[in-house]
């Protein structure tokens, strides 16, 4: 826990801590019944101030819609949350960083995980406790954890530290915002 | 979260170590002069239903010294992490202890010498030092809404405090002055709010916390902990007016619906439980699982003494079983795995690779402690049922040899810590 300050690296937007809370568009049901929804999210998007957030849930990842409301200034990032649903953040900042993609499992305890350049990700966000810390240990246990972890918490997680101890693994690095923390987890030796 | 209230920074929400650890170390005392005054007065327990002497001293030495010593230490450390919200400020929380602990010292030598001034002013002191507590946590809890489930219990616990430090300062009062008609139903109902109430309701709302986060486990849905909370307020409230109004049946109607609260809350407990991660349930459990099983034993014994049942053996038995039975056990159980999880933490809080929990413990202390502990409990229970002072006394001596066990094992989870944190230097 040497850098609490410092900013993250790689991984998800910063602005996505914000849009966790934000109830999703849910356009599956017309699309299961053969209407286009892109004119009520378009709609809903033009209702979206600077500096605020949809989020659509769909069956596949729209590509196209994500390229139209990036011209109208939204940054996008995509999650696949499993066979048929796809989640996209989007977040209306003049498109700083446009557009990014995860694909993503979903635990028993409802946590996120995917792959990205620096190892696991674990999103343990908006999980009621003690979740965050099982879903966490739960990964270290397992054998696709590999020599580090990234958590994403919406908290400093002060009693998963000693359980991190107890399992050999470290706190290498720690950035905190306001409900978003992110911890690079190493494995000791 | 955001906007949702002040959010703190780690190191805010991190007390320093001292204040939880005076607490425990307060009550880890406390548990062995708790026991060493309990074999003073062992001759005057069996048939024992009030009366100042060291019976009654052995009893606040565990109750306010042991037991709800731990509370306020442990609340102080998990209310503001669980709730992440400030709990006050650092000054507050020592001067809670500044307070406090003279002031149960004062009472309880007071209670065993028959000491007026020592009990008013010891008296006074706990619930002052009491006080600065409930407005503390109540300050946090005001910033919550969502842990409706510890948060319900500790509401119920401060209502409980402030009706069982009226009772108390009551009954304090009238040693020397007598105005009261009739102490006992007075002490019932003090027994009750502070037993079953303060400590007790505590214990069940930090159970939905700790329990979980020890075996790794679902936790309990809110709306279980909003009815238990519920259910045991209005058990509290039924069966401490009925004591105070002198009617044994509505007291004891108090107590059938604490059973149902009990009931629910333990079928709560346990079914989380069966989702557990920690398989093998670590060596303190034997405690908890000892101690949940004498809350409902605890309980029926006080309907026996509602309903008028031989009290010169069911109000004393009953008396042992809540105390030292249901929330002794509990407390020592909970303490015994708190203790080197918080002093793991806290070594971690600055950098550094945190101590290892498992090398803190130390495992055979522990075990004698618990062995003894329950050669005490069934000693006690036989010694006041038969009316053998002999068995109590028994009993204390084993009680007291576990209390010095438990006093090794914390100064050995100190010692070791220091050593890790010289190495890590």
């Amino acid at each position: 826990m040497d850098d609490r300050t410092a900013g993250a690296a790689g991984g998800p937007p910063e602005w996505l801590a914000q849009m966790l809370d934000v109830p999703p568009l849910d356009v599956r049901p017309m699309l299961a019944v053969g209407d286009d929804p892109l004119l009520a999210i378009l709609h809903a998007a033009d209702e979206i101030p600077f500096g605020g957030a949809l989020v659509v849930d769909a069956p596949f990842n729209p590509s196209p819609l994500r390229r139209i409301l990036a011209a109208r200034g939204f940054s996008s990032y995509g999650r696949n949350l499993g066979p048929g649903h796809w989640r996209v953040f989007f977040h209306r900042n003049g498109r700083q960083d446009w557009q990014g993609d995860a694909e993503v499992e979903v635990g028993p305890e409802g946590a996120m995980t995917w792959r990205e350049d620096d190892g696991l990700h674990i999103d343990v966000r908006k999980l009621k406790p003690p979740q965050p810390m099982m879903a966490v240990l739960r990964l270290l246990d397992s054998d696709e954890a590999g020599p580090q972890v990234v958590v994403h918490h919406d908290r400093v997680p002060q009693y998963l530290f000693p359980e991190l101890a107890e399992r050999g693994w470290r706190t290498a690095r720690m950035t905190e915002e306001p409900a978003n923390v992110r911890l690079w987890l190493e494995r000791e030796g | 979260m955001l906007g949702g209230g002040l959010i703190m920074g780690a190191e805010d929400r991190l007390l320093p170590p001292s204040v939880p650890f005076r607490f425990f170390a307060t009550a880890i005392l406390m548990h062995v002069a708790g026991w060493a005054m309990l074999l003073v007065g062992a001759d005057t327990l069996p048939g024992f239903q009030g009366g100042l002497g060291p019976g009654l001293a052995a009893l606040h030495l565990m109750t306010l010294g042991v037991l709800s010593t731990t509370v306020l230490g442990a609340a102080f450390q998990l209310l503001p992490v669980a709730t992440r919200r400030q709990l006050g400020p650092v000054w507050a929380c020592r001067l809670t202890w500044w307070l406090y602990t003279p002031g149960v010292v004062l009472l309880c030598l007071g209670m065993a010498m028959q000491t007026s001034w020592a009990m008013h002013a010891g008296g006074c002191l706990v619930v002052a030092g009491l006080a600065v507590f409930a407005v503390l946590v109540a300050r946090n809890l005001l910033q919550v809404s969502d842990l409706p489930a510890v948060t319900g219990h500790v509401w119920v616990a401060l209502a409980a405090l402030l009706g069982l430090a009226v009772l108390g300062l009551l009954l304090v009062a009238d040693v020397d002055a007598g105005f009261l008609s009739r102490r006992g139903p007075f002490a019932a109902a003090h027994a009750v709010l502070a037993g079953y109430g303060f400590m007790g309701s505590l214990a069940m709302g930090f159970s939905y916390v700790l329990v979980p986060m020890f075996v790794l486990s679902q936790g309990v849905p809110d709306a279980v902990g909003r009815q238990t909370a519920r259910l045991l307020a209005l058990a509290l409230v039924v069966a401490a007016g009925g004591a105070v109004a002198g009617s044994g049946v509505v007291a004891a109607l108090g107590g059938v619906i604490g059973l149902i609260g009990i009931g629910v809350h333990l079928r709560a407990i346990l079914a989380a439980m069966e989702t557990r991660m920690r398989k093998r349930l670590e060596p303190f459990f034997r405690l908890v699982r000892l101690a949940w099983v004498l809350l409902p034993v605890s309980v029926v014994a006080g309907l026996a003494v509602a309903l008028g049942d031989a009290p010169e053996l069911t109000a004393p038995l009953w008396g042992w079983l809540l105390v030292f039975g249901w929330l002794l056990t509990f407390v020592s159980g909970i303490l015994q795995r708190i203790i080197p999880f918080l002093v793991s933490m806290h070594s971690g809080a600055h950098g550094g690779m945190p101590v290892l929990m498992s090398r803190l413990v130390a495992q055979p202390p522990l075990t004698v402690h618990a062995v003894l502990h329950g050669v005490a409990l069934a000693l006690g229970a036989a010694g006041l049922l038969s009316g053998s002072a002999l068995l109590v006394r028994a009993a204390a001596v084993s009680g007291l040899a576990g209390a010095l066990a438990f006093a090794v094992f914390a100064t050995l989870v100190f010692i070791r810590a220091r050593a890790h944190s010289s190495k890590s230097r």
